[in-house]
């Protein structure tokens, strides 16, 4: 993973600066002059346009990745990923493995010191574990 | 080693068992003291009793039991059927369920709601806003942890109303249809999520009381899958929410110029320089529009404004500037 980690970013920064020249050495008509995106302005105050669009392209493939080894169906894979905006892409390929995954699943298998100390939280009104306590 | 000596140390021991023993009491005794200073009733503006009924309970929002871990899966079922969206729980679980996981993550529900072509907003995190929208009829997808920040149970659940002089809210949650829950217990387990959730709208609507930046981020990122044509009717009605707000503007200036309607386009970015005079994406556009509208002098104006600030875009307004004084 981190040689293709690498491999993709030199290809990526290859691509981007070829992609860029011709605007710096032709002269640019105006037809060639997109305009700025809302997206790009949205993300401009977290870093630079060139590194962020290449840390948003290798998050994809992270994400990817991540959520094959979740368990993604592979034919869901790719639904998903495109599902998500850049900088959501961007968010799960840093921080998946700590995200809070909303779940609901009863305590299972805890500790009698932790069914007690829920318990009491319970009774306390701060928790909601158990549903004899209310 | 004389006699005397062990059984000093005996007796150091089983006072040191005891001083532990003690600490330990002393320590739980003051975590339960700490904690249930916690568990305050959440204090509620004045203004929000003041302006919402006393009671409001949305009962048109479907109940779906969760089966195992899928709570996720189903509060998505619950407020998309709502909204008249044709899905089920068994259609949703391979879109945003995570088997290894036993869950589903936040950026990943936001995700999946736009993929039936709706539009996720975060609300604010305060008990306020979360009673605002359900008196305004939108049911809220809320994150709880259920339990301790040590053992933590995240669950997600969907708020659909609460009694004000009781101070309950009323929930579909887990395999309880109605789920009645003090402000209090609910705050501090919302509170474990970082006071997270969402309501969903149709492409065009804005729900009142989401705040300008999570709306631009949210109608942001359905013009990411669905092209600025779609998202054009929500930036309207961003606008007429924010009219004073100039990436609104100039957001809506692109879906202008994307649904072919230059002239439109011209003049929100106009309004987005006059906002924000500083804002060198929205002169560097304006530019470019002019420039295609055959408008050098204009056109020259406007780019001569986004070349001279600082920012992202100074280069390429640089270049058309170049570009205009070959021509």
């Amino acid at each position: 993973m981190k040689t293709l980690r690498a491999y993709l970013s030199t290809l990526l920064i290859a691509a981007l600066v070829i992609t860029s020249l011709p605007v710096a050495a032709a002269p640019a008509t105006p037809q060639s002059m997109d305009l700025v995106s809302t997206q790009s302005v949205l993300s401009a105050d977290r870093a630079g346009a060139d590194r962020e669009r290449i840390n948003e392209i290798l998050a994809r493939a992270d994400v990817q990745d991540q959520l094959l080894k979740q368990g993604v169906d592979l034919d869901e894979v790719d639904a998903r990923v495109a599902a998500l905006s850049d900088s959501e892409a961007q968010q799960m390929a840093e921080q998946l493995e700590m995200m809070p995954a909303g779940a609901g699943g009863g305590v299972i298998g805890a500790l009698f010191a932790v069914f007690i100390i829920l318990l009491i939280t319970d009774i306390l009104g701060l928790t909601d574990v158990y549903p004899f306590t209310r | 080693m004389t006699t005397k000596s062990l059984n000093s140390m005996s007796l150091n021991t089983t006072f040191l068992n005891n001083m532990l023993s003690n600490a330990r009491f002393a320590g739980v005794f003051i975590l339960l003291l700490l904690l249930s200073g916690c568990a305050r009733n959440p204090v509620l503006l004045q203004s929000t009793y003041q302006a919402l009924p006393a009671h409001t309970e949305i009962t048109s929002v479907p109940f779906y039991a969760q089966t195992e871990f899928q709570c996720g899966p189903a509060t998505l079922a619950m407020v998309l059927n709502h909204q008249d969206v044709d899905t089920d729980v068994e259609q949703l679980i391979p879109q945003v369920f995570l088997p290894e996981r036993d869950g589903s993550v936040q950026p990943e529900m936001l995700a999946t709601v736009r993929r039936y072509d709706q539009l996720a907003y975060p609300i604010r995190g305060t008990m306020d806003a979360l009673l605002g929208h359900l008196a305004a009829g939108d049911p809220v997808v809320v994150m709880q942890n259920l339990s301790l920040p040590i053992y933590p149970m995240w669950h997600y659940a969907v708020a659909i109303g609460y009694d004000l002089p009781n101070e309950t809210l009323i929930l579909r949650s887990g395999e309880i249809e109605r789920h009645t829950m003090s402000f209090s217990r609910f705050d501090a387990t919302w509170a474990r999520a970082e006071r997270w959730g969402f309501v969903v709208a149709d492409p065009g609507t804005l729900p009142a009381g989401i705040t300008a930046r999570n709306a631009l981020e949210a109608i942001s990122a359905y013009e990411e899958s669905h092209g600025p044509r779609a998202a054009l009717s929500s930036w309207q009605a961003f606008n007429e929410h924010h009219p004073t707000n100039a990436i609104g503007q100039f957001a809506l200036g692109n879906a202008l110029y994307a649904n072919q309607q230059p002239e439109e386009a011209r003049n929100a970015f106009e309004r987005a320089t006059e906002l924000d005079v500083k804002m060198g994406a929205a002169w560097l556009n304006l530019g470019l529009l002019l420039l295609q509208q055959e408008e050098p002098i204009a056109a020259r104006e406007a780019l001569e404004h986004a070349a001279s600030l600082t920012g992202s875009w100074q280069e390429k307004a640089r270049l058309a500037l170049e570009s205009l004084n070959k021509d």
